[in-house]
């Protein structure tokens, strides 16, 4: 078979429906090409499912998610919820998608955008999580917003003493994960005022190396975090987490400003879990497989500067949003607008070919 | 005469120790010298890896390479894989070969601790024996450990060990020969000539001290 | 990704066949701990563990004082190696914490610079005419103890349960820093949550209490405790991990490196004749114990024979809760007779009944 002869019904098939997943194909398909999601939950959404306010302005998560949803739901985008695509087969100048032994459907072109996992946060056994349980990843701080989770410390306790541990699972060499997740600063400032403004007499520590402010108004945030919420800012990372007394945790830092080493008794310790491959891509020359990452796995490589999606020795094979790296939500959404175009320029030249 | 920082690189504990510090202070954190001494190992890592000659002379002269106690709990929590207690190993190795070590109190005792660890290791074979802890000089150890000593062999021998005798077992003398393999081994490997050059730090105190 | 945790991390420790090596610190203050190990390996369990005279020191004490360089102490512990090679064994079964160490370590600098291998096996040939193979396996021997716990317990007419209450001993445990926060793949748990210890607890039945200075060093500090004048650094140390520990009332302080069981007993006594302080209720102290006088006391192994007798805090209050019986009026008399008693210290309790 050759490109002429095999030009699918559907033109693309989007593996993911979160974020990314929705954007790109709603990009397509104001495009006018036909687009179908794969997505492995029962549920659209991804990560934004689990999320209770966005930063920098405070958007509930669940406002932007119905949106997203609803205009998937306009452009009448098929789904094919819970199908996790693991295999893809190049078939002549397109796909055929696998889940295990069984087939779901062709395309001829395929976008990831499936996303990032969270870092599991147990890997860094001396912070403790799993074992006590004042210690929280960022995603169940936000669960607890939400009320489907208690607050660790009881409710008597009026001025909790917080801590919040930056860089948890990334640039870190030693979890394999040598990358900055980017987000995960603005995220705990995000955090931190929202339990300042549960809390009001709370204590709230966020212990970071370098705070990575790069987005829009995320610099401001972090002043208001500072001037009218009083957060304190401590620059050294945390050693460990050990039972301290009652409940409390006791934690080990050092103020590195200050140069001095420093102890803590906490009620609560937020780890910022970082954003990690969820899923490791093994290119054959007529497959490829979507894995289980394993220690050091990266995230899906693309093509240079100038491509924004087109995965690596993979002709037809794109990727969008945070599986090719930590990425924001504007971020996302941008991105599926330029893998989109890059899609429709790859699409027509096979037109092109195909009519030639 | 080569740089100090080029000596230090010729070290193989500095290039295990230190690739690149991003001073999160994770070591400091978590270093028992850090709690007990005025001392930061994040501190002397940042200090090394700026490479300024007259820093690291001065941090070879000086007290705070001496406080680290060598548990390397540094070395399991290093995000970048550092380990400043082998950056400490490398450092106290060339203030010794320098001479730079008799210009720090801490330093200095480094000739007091050579002539005692040190000729143990080829006198008897052992770095610590029994007759080592003197309770004079060691009241911690308690009376048990006053008692203990005084009851010598008795009380060795009946917890199975041999305490200084010939033969096998625990504390046994060191059968013949196996010292004269000890010394070859530090006379081959330059342990000696790293002897001298404390015994030398030594000398020039003496003449510094002398009217 | 399916997490690999350290904590449930298991070391591959051989059944059999082990070449012996001592330890400095354990032949000085705690001879009956090697010699009631070696009892229980090869009488108890009928293992074949094999030792030659001529071992020395592997200078780890010398090498952590910087008074050793790293080349001469890679061919003390060729020459070891040597020994072993000689004798026809692979596995190396080493005594002490700081030397287990040490040994990962040069195996770890050898398997990355191998030219470094090639330099030490010259300067070995040269000095001592020797020649050796690297081990096939590196264990301590809380790790070979931990591996036989089953078998151990299956033997032990005791446990670590209150004989009259029922309750449960609550144990501490502190793993000498070398053991695993080096190379965490050496030991059983990795650096974190080593499992060596509080594995071989919970095998005899007692309760592992977590404390919040559980990884602390214990302060040995090579030249700071070997300097007088530097030793408040170690004191202080055990002190810190003493403190943490006390508010969980432990019945056992369990360890499996020589120093720290020292410091961990002597520096209770000193603390208290400083202080006044002890961190039990009694003024009796907190038992310590090594793995190997753990495992001894629980196989029924006579206290006295162990060398109990040379730990300042007295261990009559753990072995009572026990149920162990022993022949208080042995304590103290040697094979000559009666021998004169320890002094009392001013604070901690002791008893000489």
């Amino acid at each position: 078979m050759n490109a002429s002869e095999y030009l699918p019904k559907d033109e693309v098939a989007i593996i993911g429906g979160g974020p990314a997943g929705m954007q790109t194909a709603l990009a397509l398909s104001e495009r006018g090409f036909s687009v179908r999601i794969y997505e492995q939950k029962e549920q659209l959404g991804g990560h934004l499912k689990g999320w209770h306010h966005l930063f920098p302005h405070g958007v509930a998560a669940s406002d932007l998610l119905g949106q997203l949803k609803e205009q998937v739901l306009a452009r009448a985008v098929p789904l094919h919820l819970g199908q996790s695509v693991d295999r893809l087969q190049k078939v002549g100048a397109g796909w055929v998608l696998w889940q295990g032994e069984r087939p779901l459907g062709r395309a001829g072109v395929v976008v990831l955008a499936n996303g990032f996992a969270l870092f599991d946060a147990r890997r860094k056994e001396e912070y403790g999580y799993g074992l006590y349980p004042s210690v929280l990843t960022a995603a169940d701080l936000e669960a607890v917003f939400r009320k489907e989770q208690p607050w660790p410390f009881g409710s008597d306790r009026m001025a909790p003493q917080v801590g919040f541990v930056h860089c948890v699972g990334s640039r870190d060499l030693k979890c394999g994960s040598p990358h900055c997740s980017k987000l995960c600063c603005v995220t705990a400032v995000k955090q931190a005022m929202a339990v300042k403004s549960l809390f009001p007499e709370a204590q709230v520590y966020c212990f970071y190396m370098d705070l990575r402010m790069h987005g829009l108004e995320y610099e401001e945030l972090y002043r208001k975090a500072q001037v009218d919420y009083g957060v304190r800012f401590i620059r050294g990372r945390l050693s460990e987490a050990a039972p301290g007394q009652g409940k409390r945790l006791h934690v080990k830092a050092e103020d590195t400003l200050q140069g001095r080493p420093l102890h803590l008794q906490l009620d609560m310790l937020v780890l910022m879990s970082g954003m990690v491959p969820a899923f490791l891509l093994e290119q054959q020359e007529r497959a490829v497989f979507l894995k289980e990452p394993v220690f050091g796995s990266g995230f899906v490589p693309v093509q240079g500067l100038l491509a924004a999606g087109s995965v690596v020795q993979q002709e037809g094979l794109f990727a969008s949003g945070a599986c090719k790296g930590p990425a924001t939500l504007p971020e996302v959404f941008a991105d599926a607008a330029a893998v989109a175009r890059e899609v429709e320029q790859y699409l027509k030249s096979l037109k092109a070919v195909a009519h030639a | 005469m080569a740089s100090l920082l080029s000596q230090l690189k010729d070290d193989i504990r500095f290039s295990e120790g230190l690739s690149a510090c991003m001073n999160c202070g994770i070591c400091t954190a978590v270093c028992p010298a850090a709690a007990y001494f005025d001392y930061d190992p994040r501190r002397i890592c940042q200090l090394v890896q700026t490479g300024d000659e007259q820093d690291l002379e001065n941090l070879l002269k000086g007290e705070e390479i001496w406080m680290c106690g060598q548990c390397l709990s540094c070395k399991a929590r290093c995000p970048r894989g550092n380990v400043p207690g082998y950056l400490i190993q490398a450092l106290r190795k060339l203030s010794q070969q320098s001479g730079h070590f008799i210009h720090s109190r801490e330093g200095r005792k480094q000739i007091r601790l050579k002539r005692r660890i040190g000729h143990s290791i080829l006198e008897t074979g052992y770095c610590v024996h029994p007759q080592m802890v003197e309770p004079e000089t060691h009241p911690e150890q308690g009376p048990v450990w006053v008692w203990a000593l005084e009851q010598g062999a008795d009380l060795y021998r009946r917890c199975g060990s041999n305490y200084y005798g010939e033969g096998e077992g625990g504390l046994r003398k060191m059968a013949p020969g196996v010292l004269d393999e000890l010394e070859a081994i530090f006379e081959e490997t330059g342990g000696l000539r790293f002897w001298e050059a404390i015994e030398r730090g030594a000398e020039e105190l003496k003449l510094n001290t002398e009217p | 990704m399916t997490p690999l945790l350290w904590k449930d991390y298991q070391k591959e420790v051989p059944d059999n066949h082990y070449f012996f090596v001592r330890s400095c610190i354990r032949q000085t203050f705690f001879p009956g701990a090697e010699a009631a190990l070696l009892d229980i390996l090869r009488n108890s369990l009928g293992l074949d563990v094999f030792e030659d005279r001529r071992h020395t020191t592997c200078t780890g004490i010398a090498y952590h004082c910087d008074l050793v360089p790293l080349e001469t102490i890679m061919t003390v512990i060729a020459r070891q190696l040597s020994l072993m090679t000689e004798a026809g064994y692979r596995h190396l079964l080493v005594s002490c914490v700081t030397s287990f160490g040490i040994y990962l370590e040069m195996l770890d600098m050898w398997q990355h610079h191998p030219e470094m291998l090639e330099q030490t096996r010259e300067a070995l040939w040269k000095s001592t005419r020797r020649s050796f193979e690297l081990p096939v396996a590196l264990v301590h021997t809380s790790d070979l103890v931990y591996h036989l716990r089953k078998p151990i317990a299956d033997r032990s007419p005791h446990r670590l349960v209150d004989k009259s209450t029922q309750r449960a001993l609550r144990v501490v445990d502190h793993v000498g820093c070398h053991y695993a926060k080096i190379f965490p793949a050496g030991g059983f748990g990795g650096a974190e949550f080593p499992s060596v210890l509080s594995g071989l607890a919970e095998t005899f039945g007692g309760e592992m209490v977590d404390y919040p200075e559980r990884r602390h060093c214990c302060g040995f500090g090579f030249r700071h405790y070997l300097l007088q004048e530097n030793r408040g650094y170690s004191l202080s140390n055990s002190r810190i991990k003493f403190e943490s520990m006390e508010a969980f009332a432990p019945d056992l302080i369990l360890t499996n490196c020589p120093g720290c069981n020292m410091f961990l007993d002597r520096w209770q006594y000193t603390l208290a004749e400083m202080s006044g302080k002890t961190y039990d209720r009694e003024g009796k102290g907190i038992p310590v114990l090594s793995h190997e006088e753990l495992a001894a006391l629980m196989l029924g192994r006579d206290p006295w024979t162990l060398g109990l007798q040379m730990h300042q805090v007295q261990l009559e209050p753990l072995l009572d809760k026990i149920g162990i019986v022993y022949q208080a009026r042995q304590k103290y008399s040697m094979l000559a007779g009666a021998a004169s008693l320890p002094g009392e210290p001013s604070v901690l309790k002791v008893s000489f009944q």
